[in-house]
């Protein structure tokens, strides 16, 4: 009888080992994920602000009329199908007719509506939806967007981070929508999960909306956003079990020290759209960066290399040109500067900028984008040391914070800079911003080299109307050629941003737009 | 005719060294600030390196091949880096300690000279700047007027300066009371003439001492601006070298460690050398000798 037991139990614990991987692999409802955000949330409303703090949130909040996969591929989510008109001027949206707001009410094509032209006239990014003419309602269920020329970019404009379609009763009802006091609390959106509670500086409570259109999703019952401006705290969190995932990190020594922890993964995927590329930007309007010469001298004399593998610890990736190398639109085929210090040094004697009794040709100032220790600041500060071999005297000026910084580039008080922008899953979003000579603005973040060359105007203004995807390319290609024979900045690297979580989450968010896209998929397992 | 009793006739100077050099301690911590000294503004003259060069893979151990002491994580070598970072560390502990002693010394004076009025509102504006927390301040001063050797300086002198007031205010206090300065009252001296050439020298002992370990206050107060990112980027300082290492303390101990230890050593040499001259200085403690 004993030996019985003893069978049964051998047998029991046997069966129970081998169903455990599968099911393991079976996803779990249920669990609060705790997620760190680096930048403090100050809205949740996404259609009138950007940046991971309301991008994040905002993804989960609100629903959008299509998503995308890790392949660029547009997919339904609010919309179940769409056709663009074969003169690219409309875009027919049929929208799913089983989709509610948080507050019960069913989303209409008004909503959609309502929400297109509130982005197209409130948002930052100004190109991302300017060619919409108007929104036609023909019925609740359609919606059909007339542009004033073809777009193609709007499909991915179209994605979550950058459409949430809002409820035109609650923010159509007159009151300044930057300002609405519905974007911090009492956020009403058809997304997957709804806010319940939010400190600012502190953490925003998410739970599962009970009632999402799609069916048996998300499986998280809660999502708990950790505000931690201090990457060693969410790094010792993260060690500690109780945070679970860390999206857009960005400090090499703690991701090193991730790497090497057996319960953290860490992963670069799921920032394909975001396109982050950090750069030396040169005033082209002061002399003597106005010499073509001088700026190449200076990508000479700049070891990319050395950057990645020692001061990024190979987390980064060589930028070659304007456009990121995950983007579709991306060509290799451009101008390469590779590290030489006497192509650099004849460049800057045939610029007539002679050494010195001293051994310096020039003394520049450098400053940096606050904020963003590996990508900016320490780049900065390698400015000093390679630029004095090539005799150039590399001042720092340590900015007093942000609004210093920002002061001095929409002034153009600078002779160079560190600086960086995200693409935003298309050129027209998020690239175009940097070399069109209409963008020249007293602003952050604009054309900052004051960058002129009508070809890469007309190119940029071709291929942001272009609708064959390959011709389309075509147009970058050209416009990649272009920029990097000019060079009005200099391209360092795409930024080491990766997502570190804990190895009972699953399903990590990994399409294009990452964590800035509804985590409908996501689970935990119990260890 | 020289009024009795006054002790500025004994000419105690002389006797002060002697004292001094009688205590091992206090030698020492000279002989150390002395070596420092040396290294840091002669070295950089016979030892011709720029401490921003990368010159070893970043974060290499001491012994590598090009950095004695290892490299920090721009590969900049830390020996250079000591070598050259004491000079801005040195001059920046010795002007702010001057500016806070300067600025002291005067509102002590006046206020404890003139009393009154003058004194209660001095007080009160002294008190306005020792309840601010000091390294807060600077902080704001620093980020305000954006870092550069000169603001520090400027802001290590303008929050450190209150305890030097009340010490003075409280030495002319007492010694105002004195026969000596009532002598010179009665012979018509002036009232700038009593305040700085009469009670001042007698003052001097407590503010010298005091005036030393401002040196090493704002050493200390140069390095925890720097390590919180706030020193002056172009300019090579120990501080400077913990402030941008600090992160890579746990897996690469050398970077900080070696410019800590500097700093360490200077305000422990200028420490000893306060005490010392508090010893020497202190007419009591002559006595029982």
């Amino acid at each position: 009888m004993r030996q019985a037991i003893a069978a049964f139990i051998a047998t029991l614990a046997i069966a129970t080992a081998l169903a455990a991987p599968a099911g393991a692999q079976e996803p779990r409802r249920g669990g609060t994920l705790v997620m760190g955000q680096s930048t403090g949330t100050t809205s949740f409303n996404n259609a009138v602000g950007s940046g991971t703090g309301i991008m994040v949130p905002g993804a989960q909040i609100f629903a959008s009329p299509v998503m995308h996969d890790d392949k660029w591929n547009p997919k339904p989510y609010l919309a179940e199908s769409w056709e663009l008109s074969p003169d690219s001027l409309s875009m027919t949206l049929h929208l799913r007719k089983d989709a509610l707001f948080h507050d019960g009410a069913p989303v209409t094509s008004a909503d959609v509506a309502f929400s297109i032209l509130t982005i197209r006239d409130n948002h930052p990014f100004n190109t991302m939806l300017a060619p919409v003419d108007r929104v036609d309602t023909p019925d609740a269920a359609t919606a059909i967007i007339r542009l004033k020329h073809p777009h193609p970019a709007l499909l991915y404009a179209m994605g979550p981070p950058l459409m949430p379609i809002l409820p035109k009763h609650i923010y159509g009802d007159g009151r300044p929508i930057k300002t609405h006091p519905n974007n911090t609390r009492d956020v009403v959106g058809s997304g997957p999960f709804r806010l319940v509670e939010f400190k600012p500086g502190d953490q925003i409570v998410l739970e599962r909306f009970d009632r999402f259109f799609i069916k048996d999703r998300p499986y998280l019952d809660r999502i708990i956003l950790k505000t931690y401006p201090d990457s060693q705290t969410s790094i010792l969190e993260l060690e500690a079990g109780r945070l679970l995932l860390q999206p857009f990190f960005n400090r090499v020594l703690e991701l090193d020290r991730a790497k090497a922890n057996p319960q953290l993964v860490i992963t670069n995927e799921g920032y394909a759209a975001v396109g982050g590329i950090n750069w030396l930007l040169f005033n082209n309007k002061r002399k003597p960066f106005d010499d073509v010469r001088v700026r190449q001298a200076f990508a000479y004399a700049i070891d990319r290399d050395f950057i990645v593998k020692a001061l990024h610890k190979g987390l980064s990736k060589v930028a070659t040109g304007p456009i990121h190398s995950g983007f579709p639109q991306y060509s290799p085929d451009v101008t390469k500067y590779s590290f030489n210090l006497k192509k650099a040094e004849e460049l800057l004697d045939a610029a007539g900028l002679k050494k010195g009794p001293d051994g310096i040709r020039l003394k520049v100032t450098c400053d940096y984008y606050p904020g963003d220790e590996d990508g900016q600041k320490r780049l900065a500060e390698y400015m000093k040391p390679a630029l004095k071999k090539i005799g150039i005297e590399v001042e720092v000026r340590a900015p007093a914070d942000f609004a210093a910084w920002a002061k001095r580039m929409a002034t153009k008080d600078f002779d160079i800079s560190m600086d960086a922008a995200f693409a935003w899953g298309d050129p027209v979003i998020g690239v175009n911003r940097t070399y069109l000579s209409t963008n020249i603005r007293p602003l952050v973040f604009t054309n900052n080299a004051q960058y002129e060359n009508p070809k890469v105007d007309a190119l940029l203004d071709a291929a942001g109307r272009e609708p064959d995807a390959d011709k389309r390319k075509a147009l970058y290609g050209e416009f990649q050629k272009i920029v990097t024979a000019d060079m009005p900045l200099f391209w360092l690297t795409e930024l080491p941003y990766h997502t570190i979580y804990n190895k009972r989450v699953h399903n990590p968010p990994t399409t294009i737009w990452g964590t800035a896209s509804p985590m409908l998929d996501v689970w935990l397992s119990e260890k | 005719m020289s009024v009795a009793g006054v002790p500025r006739a004994e000419r105690p100077s002389l006797e002060a060294m002697r004292m001094f050099a009688r205590s091992p301690v206090a030698v020492g911590g000279l002989v150390l600030l002395a070596v420092i000294l040396l290294v840091s503004l002669v070295g950089p003259l016979v030892y011709v390196a720029d401490p921003f060069d990368i010159v070893a893979a970043p974060l290499s151990p001491p012994f590598s091949e090009g950095a004695l002491l290892g490299s920090d994580q721009q590969g900049r070598d830390v020996l250079t880096g000591l070598i050259y970072g004491g000079r801005a560390t040195l001059t920046v502990g010795a002007a702010a300690a001057l500016i806070s002693v300067v600025i002291g010394i005067t509102i002590g004076a006046v206020a404890g000279y003139f009393g009154g009025t003058v004194d209660e509102v001095l007080m009160r504006f002294t008190e306005f700047f020792q309840v601010l927390p000091s390294l807060l301040f600077a902080m704001v001063l620093v980020t305000l007027f954006s870092p550069t050797l000169a603001t520090v300086v400027l802001a290590i002198g303008v929050v450190s300066w209150p305890g030097t007031a009340r010490l003075t205010r409280a030495e002319f206090l007492k010694i105002k009371q004195y026969d000596f300065v009532a002598a010179e009252l009665a012979i018509g001296a002036r009232r700038g003439r009593i305040m700085w050439k009469v009670i001042l020298p007698n003052a001097l002992p407590p503010l010298v001492v005091s005036a030393t370990l401002a040196v090493g206050a704002a050493i200390l107060f140069e390095a925890s601006l720097s390590f919180l990112g706030l020193g002056d980027p172009n300019r090579m300082s120990w501080g400077l070298m913990i402030g941008s290492s600090r992160s890579y303390m746990l897996s690469s101990w050398w970077a900080v460690t070696f410019p800590g230890l500097m700093i360490f050593l200077t305000v422990l040499a200028v420490s000893l050398i306060g005490d010392g001259l508090n010893d020497a200085l202190n007419p009591k403690l002559r006595e029982r000798r």
